[in-house]
């Protein structure tokens, strides 16, 4: 068995007893017998540590006496234990919080069946104004399908939204049109039913559907007898066949699968996305090389006008988080800078406490103790306290994940669903406890077993102090550079958030109720249906009481999604090489619900109809582009390529310049009169606008009420004021501004915090040398310059360094700044004024105090 | 103190302590300090093995499971730590024996005087 520390106590004194015994048997008097046996014996304390040094073996008894000891030492000193913990829980929680979603969305594996070898193929050219995502078209992907050998199978799908009726309230659900070898692909079965056959993804026999576990449970109550039951799809009844397990919501959140059934249209062609399975013995570049050689192989598309496409593979998973990885990466730096600054301030309160302690130390020393057992002690006194603040972290952690997912903007993030915290978590939580534990306790733990003993205890009269002066002036400074970081950051970010606040839109229409309608094309098959139900729904939302005005506009302001192109000019001048603009169709009234203001001409009107003269409304900007000083209304211009003679549309209005578009950029504009418009394509999808009047109250049970009427089969989208389709929009950057304001808000405090804790102790630290100066006649004056001095050395210093990281540093955060460079000046400058003056008042509350310190008496104070 | 006590002490060769240690447990079990008074008296006083090695060496033997160690009760009533040579000990203790001689039979010849040299040629 081995000894405990007892066991070698009471060996030592058995021993000391019998060397007693002996002397006093040989006629020493008791007195003289201990004495010389204390004095062969030689150090107790150090003769039982060196053995007990020995049993290596023991290292788990011996922590656990460090342990006992450390935490009798965190409890003599509770306010610096608090303290100490509380700044560990909250910079250690949001670490962990912020990595709670790091690794459910960037660092989990997907939930597929051996996920690193899917890759998503493209065969696209590269080079082209506007980013595409990923894809094959039509007739490649069904020769890839064919022919690829490098992967054991590729399946193509597409994204689509689709509105399911005649269960409770229509609704419009996220899904996507899937082959039937998709879900085999993926290597996820559905949990109840059957994938697709291949007979299924024929157009014709395509009239099945696999849903969602949580659509499934919220719809259809978790029915096991769905299988083989019919419901209504954009109008079309398909057989449910299977029901897929919890969590699997491939592509982007889809709740609905439908067949593919790949119809190739002659006069067109259509992208896909398409993913694939790299076969065990395939490397990326074989793959790549041969989706390369099988499209070169085929005849080339006289449509592609010479742009050369270029074969891609991406992992399938870069493909989901392309977006949001920089944005998480930006959010985990910006944390880590939280918790160095919490190093900092908890490694200054240790060098505090250990000067507070250094008679303890120097006694200890004197009596034996070994320096590494000191410096053991002391370090493990900060893993202790880390180990605490990591757990109370934990907490911090739970509540911090919850509201990072009710602030995430709804949709943006991918893989949200399993942001979970999980045993990744807690072991990432303890790396970090031991990791800063040993951090912040390393430097004071080597300078605490440094000290000498003598100096340590010959310090009763000591009038000057400044130990670790420096040391606790670096740490100071570090904090307040990594803080001016930090706020830099979140100044940039909020700035931009004021910029796009208050961007002049165009228009006024904060309070504008906006509904969007997808019609199916089984229930209005062509323009005329659709059009009959705009007047019909437009008709009644005008009788909705408090509304002022009504319109409805194709496409949803501020989406993203749009229609663009070019146009023809009548006249001499043709159209300026690349000008193209946005061709919203709108109906008569939504220039006055919107408030865009009519420059010159008139609104459409219903006459402007199928069979009368077509007419157009341009913005501002064409009409100075085209006809420079001149009248715009009444010119002509065509949306087809020759025109026609009955294809020329009138100009009849020029109304003001908006912003459309989900940059918030504005663009030129021809607006569209949707009684003249024969593609179904471009009013299938209305936004309908309604301008209430200034003591309304909320309109859109009314126009929810105004549908249901027209059509119950429809659901309503987007029911909200312009005002949320404006921070949807920019849902992106508010969210990151939100979360580096609140670490901006924390590293200020602990920054401030820190500063404080080392002046205060410098003041505590040199009374006596006050008094001194105060009875060598220093004014309280003099003294709180002098503290004040000390605080701007440190707060000007560390400012400075800030500045300069942050010139560095702030790029990152360019994509998402908006109108604002990332070294604005103006920025820059504020939060350097906010630090500062928070530095100072952090020194204030010290530098008063030292003002208040009585001469004489102060020089009669002891240690 | 410590400093000066070491000053008369004959530094024992790493190695050694632990050789002494199993060599006086031959004789049979014995307590921490009758081991040290017995060093002392079968080195007629040279050897005082300070109680911050000696101590550390004999958890060191028992970890090893060289020696092992029992509490008992010694002949004035007191509780003592009674330390006993293992069959594993007495074999290191052979090793060890062996180790030395030859250490010391070698230290001997470098120590001895040296041949007569040899002549010029």
């Amino acid at each position: 068995m081995s000894p405990s520390d007892d066991e070698i106590r009471e060996e030592i004194a058995a021993h000391l007893r019998m060397a007693i015994a002996d002397k006093m048997a040989r006629g020493a008097s008791r007195e003289e017998a201990e004495r010389a046996a204390r004095a062969d014996f030689g150090n107790v304390t150090h003769v039982a540590e060196v053995t007990r040094e020995v049993r290596g073996g023991l290292w788990l008894e011996r922590l656990g006496q460090d342990l006992r000891d450390g935490w009798r030492a965190l409890r003599r000193t509770p306010a610096f234990t608090a303290v100490a913990v509380a700044t560990l829980a909250l910079a250690i929680g949001a670490n962990s919080a912020v990595f709670t979603v790091v690794n459910g969305v960037l660092l989990q594996p997907l939930p597929f069946r051996d996920p690193g070898r899917l890759y998503a193929v493209s065969y696209l050219p590269t080079h082209v104004p506007f980013e595409l995502p990923p894809g094959v078209d039509d007739r490649l992907y069904l020769e890839y399908r064919q022919h690829v050998s490098r992967f054991d199978r590729i399946t193509g799908y597409q994204r689509q939204e689709l509105t399911l009726s005649g269960v409770g309230d229509a609704t419009r659900l996220p899904g996507a049109r899937a082959s039937a070898t998709f879900f085999e692909v993926l290597g996820v079965q559905p949990a109840l039913g059957r994938a697709f056959s291949a007979e299924e993804d024929q157009a014709g026999t395509d009239r099945v559907v696999i849903l969602s576990d949580r659509l499934w449970r919220a719809r259809f109550s978790g029915d096991r007898a769905i299988l083989g039951k019919t419901i209504t799809l954009d109008g079309i009844p398909r057989t449910v066949v299977g029901v897929m397990p919890r969590g699997f919501t491939f592509p982007a959140a889809s709740q609905i699968w439908t067949p593919l059934a790949l119809r190739l249209d002659p006069g067109n062609s259509f992208l896909f996305s398409v993913t694939g399975r790299l076969s065990a013995d395939a490397t990326p570049e074989q793959a790549k090389s041969e989706l390369e050689a099988i499209a070169l192989a085929l005849p080339p598309d006289p449509r592609a006008g010479g742009i050369k496409p270029v074969a891609r593979i991406i992992p399938l998973k870069d493909t989901l988080i392309g977006e949001v990885q920089t944005s998480l990466l930006v959010l985990a730096g910006a944390v880590a800078f939280v918790l160095l600054i919490a190093c900092a301030n908890v490694a200054n309160l240790l060098l505090i406490r250990a000067a507070t302690r250094r008679h303890e130390m120097a006694v200890r020393i004197a009596l034996g103790a070994s320096r590494a057992r000191i410096a053991r002690q002391l370090l493990t006194e900060s893993l202790l306290i880390a180990l605490i603040g990591a757990a109370a972290g934990i907490l911090v952690a739970f509540a911090g994940v919850r509201a990072l997912l009710a602030l995430a903007p709804a949709g943006r993030i991918p893989r949200i669903d399993e942001v979970h915290l999980n045993g990744w978590v807690l072991v990432f939580t303890l790396a970090v406890a031991v990791i800063t534990g040993i951090a912040f306790g390393v430097v004071p733990a080597r300078s605490g077993a440094r000290r000498e003993p003598q100096e340590a205890l010959g310090q009763g009269t000591r009038l000057v102090g400044g130990s670790h002066h420096g040391l606790r002036s670096t740490f100071v400074t570090a904090e307040i550079a990594l803080a001016l970081m930090l706020l830099s950051g979140a100044g940039l970010m909020i700035k931009s958030f004021f910029m796009m606040r208050s961007l002049d839109t165009g228009y006024d229409a904060s309070r504008v109720v906006t509904m969007s309608v997808n019609l199916p094309q089984i229930a209005y098959p062509d323009a005329a249906r659709l059009q009959a139900f705009h007047t019909a729904l437009l008709e009644r939302l005008t009788r909705i009481p408090g509304a002022s005005a009504v319109g409805a506009v194709a496409f949803r302001p501020m989406s993203g999604a749009g229609i663009m192109g070019d146009f023809v000019v009548e006249g001499p001048t043709p159209l300026p090489h690349g000008y193209t603009v946005d061709k919203p169709t709108v109906s008569p009234g939504y220039f006055a619900a919107l408030g865009i203001s009519i420059l010159a001409g008139r609104d459409f009107t219903p006459a402007d109809r199928a069979g009368a003269p077509g007419v157009v409304v341009v913005s501002q900007t064409v009409a100075r582009r085209l006809w420079p000083n001149e009248r715009a209304v009444g010119k002509r211009i065509s949306m087809q390529e020759p025109p026609g003679p009955n294809d020329w549309l009138t100009v009849i209005g020029v109304v003001n310049d908006v912003v459309q578009d989900a940059q918030l950029s504005r663009h030129s504009t021809i607006y569209l009169p949707y009684l003249q418009m024969s593609s179904w394509g471009f009013i299938n999808q209305m936004t309908f606008v309604v301008r209430p009047q200034p003591a309304a109250g909320n309109l859109a049970p009314a126009m929810r009420g105004a549908l249901r009427d027209v059509d119950p089969a429809v659901p309503a989208q987007a029911l909200q004021t312009m005002d949320q389709s404006l921070m949807d929009t920019i849902a992106e950057p508010v969210f990151q501004m939100r979360l580096l304001a609140t670490f901006a808000c924390l590293a200020l405090f602990l920054a401030a915090l820190g500063t404080y804790g080392v002046l205060a102790y410098d003041v505590t630290e040199r009374t006596r040398e006050i008094g001194l100066r105060m009875a060598l006649g220093a004014t309280p004056g003099t003294v709180l310059r002098m503290v004040l001095g000390r605080t701007a050395t440190l707060a000007f210093t560390g400012a400075a360094l800030g500045v300069a990281g942050s010139l560095m540093l702030t790029r990152v955060l360019t994509r998402w700044l908006f109108e604002v460079k990332p070294t604005d000046p103006a920025t820059l400058t504020a939060v350097t004024v906010v630090l500062l003056v928070a530095a100072l008042l952090a020194g204030l509350l010290p530098a008063q105090r030292a003002a208040r310190v009585r001469g004489l008496t102060t020089l009669l104070l002891r240690d | 103190m410590n400093e000066t006590r070491g000053l008369s002490r004959i530094e024992l060769l790493q190695g050694t302590l632990d050789l002494i240690i199993l060599q006086t447990l031959r004789w049979g079990p014995r307590h921490g300090y009758g081991i040290a008074q017995m060093i002392r008296a079968s080195s007629h006083d040279v050897l005082q093995v300070d109680t911050g090695s000696l101590y550390p060496a004999l958890h060191r033997l028992e970890r090893q499971r060289w020696i092992a160690a029992e509490w008992s009760t010694s002949e004035n009533n007191q509780r003592v730590r009674v330390y006993t040579l293992t069959a594993k000990g007495r074999k290191q203790l052979e090793r060890e024996r062996s180790q030395w001689e030859q250490l010391s039979h070698a230290i001997a010849g470098v120590l001895a005087p040296p041949p007569p040299a040899e002549s010029e040629p």
